[in-house]
């Protein structure tokens, strides 16, 4: 059943791709309010500057374009031909293949720092902040949080004790062992990242755009609750993904049924995110005319648009410039960490995918999966 | 009330955040009994260190602006005390900015326009 294990990798890796495209590469990035993680200037819509900003635009899309339609032929290639342990590494590696798609992005971002500097745009360095609103405007609605996490909890705790054979529903052996705490676990493993995140997304700082508190009170509220519905619709779709696999698993024990159910949940959380981007961008565009302030000119913290660098700011957790939701300040001692964790992991996954493709341990892989 | 922080002032941070309370309260944004945002939070707010809030906060109540305790955090005094007499430091400044006015040619009556604009 190795064709359901490439299957669901190709699915993952394309509709990954096609979101990051569509995240990062707007049709007309010069028209919204950050461009390749440089925030928008009047100056780059005058004379040749524009038609530099247009150019660059247009030139990094074709090429973020060209790379992801060839990670995804590589992809289908890879699930049409016959499953090797070459064929399956390749696969597995295209992964993290989808890291190319910023590239574009990374040089548009720098490109602009230079057109900033040519066009004399300077650092203002002003930062503003609303004493009415400070700590006090939030959005996420902890409990409705926390619900859908305790009841991963729970159904993880359940698939332990029906796994260790403590509850008897039914009979274990007939299904792969500890198959069930697998599945539970790494849905729990979510579970665990997404109620810290969203707690410190929801106390990220406000942003200050306009000179009447209510502006900026409902402008960081509406922006906070996106964030907190996101985390919640999030934490939901993963405490009914692990019931109904489990369900699978235990009563119908269906190769093609656990599938669609997989396929099913890729599809819902991959359909929230994009609803989520789109609310954003409509907040973003519904605020635009309130906004009277000009915004602290940071673009320099950005390096490539992406990672969040300044010695001089204390706080942890900063929103995103690309993509969306947030990203720590690597300046900060615990994004040090947090950042020097990531990038162990990265590295110990692809090396990990390397050595299982070198001793032949992806033929068992793929027989011993919980399909088949 | 907006507070508005210059990183390349050469005036300190603190003394920023000092100087536009001060100007909140007397243009009445900052109204009396007013609650201040704690000192954790609007350090992590402007992303500056909780001490440099502190210290603004503790200039603030030295000056009579400001109250705090451990119940009720910082708040704006209600009343605050009228001693009716500009201190040397505050003559010396307007003095300061008298001069500039007079040397850049700006006449008297406007200054004396702005002046009843300010106060």
């Amino acid at each position: 059943m190795d064709w359901l294990v490439k299957l669901i990798l190709a699915i993952c890796i394309i509709t990954s791709a096609l979101v990051m495209l569509v995240l990062a590469f707007p049709k007309n990035p010069e028209k919204r309010k950050m461009i390749f993680g440089v925030r928008d200037n009047p100056k780059f819509h005058e004379g040749d500057a524009a038609k530099k900003v247009k150019a660059l635009a247009d030139s990094c899309r074709k090429s973020a374009l060209i790379i992801t339609a060839i990670i995804c032929i590589a992809t289908v290639i890879l699930v049409l031909v016959p499953t090797t342990g070459v064929t399956m590494l390749a696969l597995m590696l295209l992964v993290f293949a989808l890291f190319l798609i910023a590239i574009p992005f990374g040089k548009g971002n720098t490109e602009l720092k230079s057109l900033k500097k040519e066009l004399g745009i300077t650092k203002s360095g002003t930062v503003y902040a609303d004493l009415k609103n400070t700590s006090v405007v939030h959005g996420l609605k902890m409990p409705w949080l926390i619900l859908p996490n305790a009841i991963v909890f729970l159904e993880t705790g359940f698939a332990v004790l029906i796994d260790f054979g403590v509850i008897k529903i039914v009979d274990t052996l007939a299904i792969e062992k500890y198959a069930l705490t697998s599945v539970s676990a790494s849905f729990l493993f979510v579970a665990v990242i997404l109620v810290p995140v969203a707690y410190m997304m929801d106390n990220v700082r406000n942003t200050v755009i306009s000179k009447d508190s209510n502006v900026n009170a409902n402008y960081n509220r509406a922006k906070k609750k996106c964030w907190g519905d996101f985390f919640i619709a999030m934490s939901w779709v993963n405490a009914l993904a692990i019931a109904v696999l489990m369900t699978l698993y235990m009563f119908i024990y269906n190769d093609i049924a656990i599938l669609a159910g997989v396929l099913a949940y890729i599809a819902v959380l991959m359909a929230i995110v994009v609803i989520a981007a789109k609310l954003q961008a409509s907040i973003e565009k519904r605020y635009e005319r309130d906004t009277d302030l000009e915004l602290l000119d940071d673009d320099d913290c950005w390096i490539l648009g992406m990672f969040y660098y300044n010695p001089n700011d204390t706080r942890l957790n900063v929103e995103k410039r690309f993509g969306y939701g947030g990203t720590v300040n690597i300046a900060h001692p615990a994004g040090k960490v947090i950042m020097i964790i990531l990038a162990v992991l990265l590295v110990f996954s692809i090396g990990f995918i390397i050595w299982a493709a070198a001793t032949g341990n992806f033929d068992q892989l793929t027989i011993n999966t919980p399909f088949g | 009330m907006i507070i508005r922080i210059d990183e390349y002032s050469d005036v300190p941070i603190y003394m920023q955040i000092r100087n536009q309370i001060v100007m909140g309260i007397s243009s009445g944004e900052l109204k009396g009994g007013e609650q201040l945002p704690t000192v954790r939070a609007l350090a992590l707010e402007i992303g500056i260190n909780t001490m440099t809030v502190s210290k603004t906060y503790q200039l603030l109540k030295q000056e009579g602006y400001i109250m705090t305790d451990r119940k009720n955090g910082a708040r704006v005094r209600d009343n605050i005390a009228k001693s009716g007499v500009m201190s040397e430091e505050n003559k010396t400044e307007l003095r300061r900015i008298v001069s500039e006015a007079r040397l850049s040619g700006v006449p008297k009556t406007e200054l004396k326009k702005l002046i009843d604009e300010f106060y």
